[in-house]
């Protein structure tokens, strides 16, 4: 199930939450951003705790920059890569969303259910 | 990896790898509540937020029968939703498909259960939601640790709490 209201400016659209979640579901990518949620890193030193090639890990980046996830500094010396939060407020939205939709259609249920029985007691046929 | 999410004191929610979970006890009898949930005429009077309205266009309960329910907003949007009933099992359980049927959304089903415990008198409902569209949700859960998202799970909450206090 997805967000109630229809993508618009405020909402993200169908294709930068795939974005997000193929970039979220990978054990490499997810650690990349752990590494890099204490603080801006150089590929290099992402590398370091991965047995993987640096092309390997540069691959891993470019998922994460596409998603909006991570973004690299332009400095020709120092390009050093940073975590952006946005993308994952996204994800946390949407089921956050989803619950809150089931969350008050359930109270609603509740309501109707003890109106139900309070007009009906001994009844087991509701009015429509 | 299993991680509680907020809920409010009535529902409790939490995530289990693909699968939302939320469950809930209502007062009232498992036919009854089977009967509110299941019947086409009774589920405009629950089904959705609070101050929305539902229009079910379809719904034919029994496994590969066809639902399409809309709902509308208060700003006057509508908001389709339609799918697939898989497992009809009365009065103890719902398999069923999810669409939210807008291009760009509509590809991709949650597979919706509703399994209803007797609690004698009473019944326990456990909703669960599997995203298929979703690789990994506990992998973006588990991200979702890192400093920027838990902002943003306490602004939520406190979101939630607002709109709980509102009601």
């Amino acid at each position: 199930m997805y967000p109630v209201t229809p993508p618009g400016p405020t909402q993200p659209g169908p294709d930068a939450l795939s974005a997000t979640f193929s970039a979220l579901a990978d054990p490499t990518r997810r650690a990349i951003l752990v590494r890099l949620s204490s603080g801006e890193a150089t590929v290099t030193e992402l590398a370091a705790p991965f047995d993987l090639s640096l092309p390997a890990i540069s691959k891993h980046l470019k998922v994460l920059q596409r998603s909006g996830l991570v973004e690299q500094g332009r400095q020709a010396q120092w390009r050093p890569c940073r975590l952006r939060p946005e993308p994952l407020r996204d994800v946390a939205d949407w089921v956050a969303q989803y619950r809150r939709f089931w969350e008050a259609s359930f109270d609603r249920l509740d309501d109707y259910l003890r109106e139900l029985q309070a007009t009906q007691p001994a009844a087991d046929e509701p009015e429509a | 990896m299993t991680v509680r999410q907020l809920g409010n004191e009535r529902t409790t929610a939490w995530v289990e790898g693909q699968v939302l979970v939320m469950e809930r006890i209502f007062d009232a009898p498992r036919e009854l509540v089977w009967k509110v949930m299941n019947d086409p005429t009774l589920v405009t009077r629950w089904w959705g937020p609070h101050g929305y309205t539902t229009t079910v266009e379809e719904m034919d309960v029994r496994p590969r029968g066809r639902w399409r329910w809309i709902n509308h907003t208060t700003g006057g949007e509508s908001a389709p939703f339609r799918g697939e009933y898989l497992e009809v099992v009365p009065p103890e359980r719902v398999v069923r498909t999810s669409y939210f049927d807008v291009p760009g959304f509509n590809d991709r089903p949650a597979i919706e259960t509703m399994v209803l415990e007797d609690l004698g008198g009473r019944t326990k409902v456990t909703a669960t939601s599997r995203f298929p569209s979703v690789e990994d949700l506990e992998g973006a859960l588990a991200v979702g640790m890192i400093r920027g998202a838990l902002e943003t799970y306490d602004r939520l909450a406190a979101l939630i709490a607002e709109d709980l206090a509102r009601v």
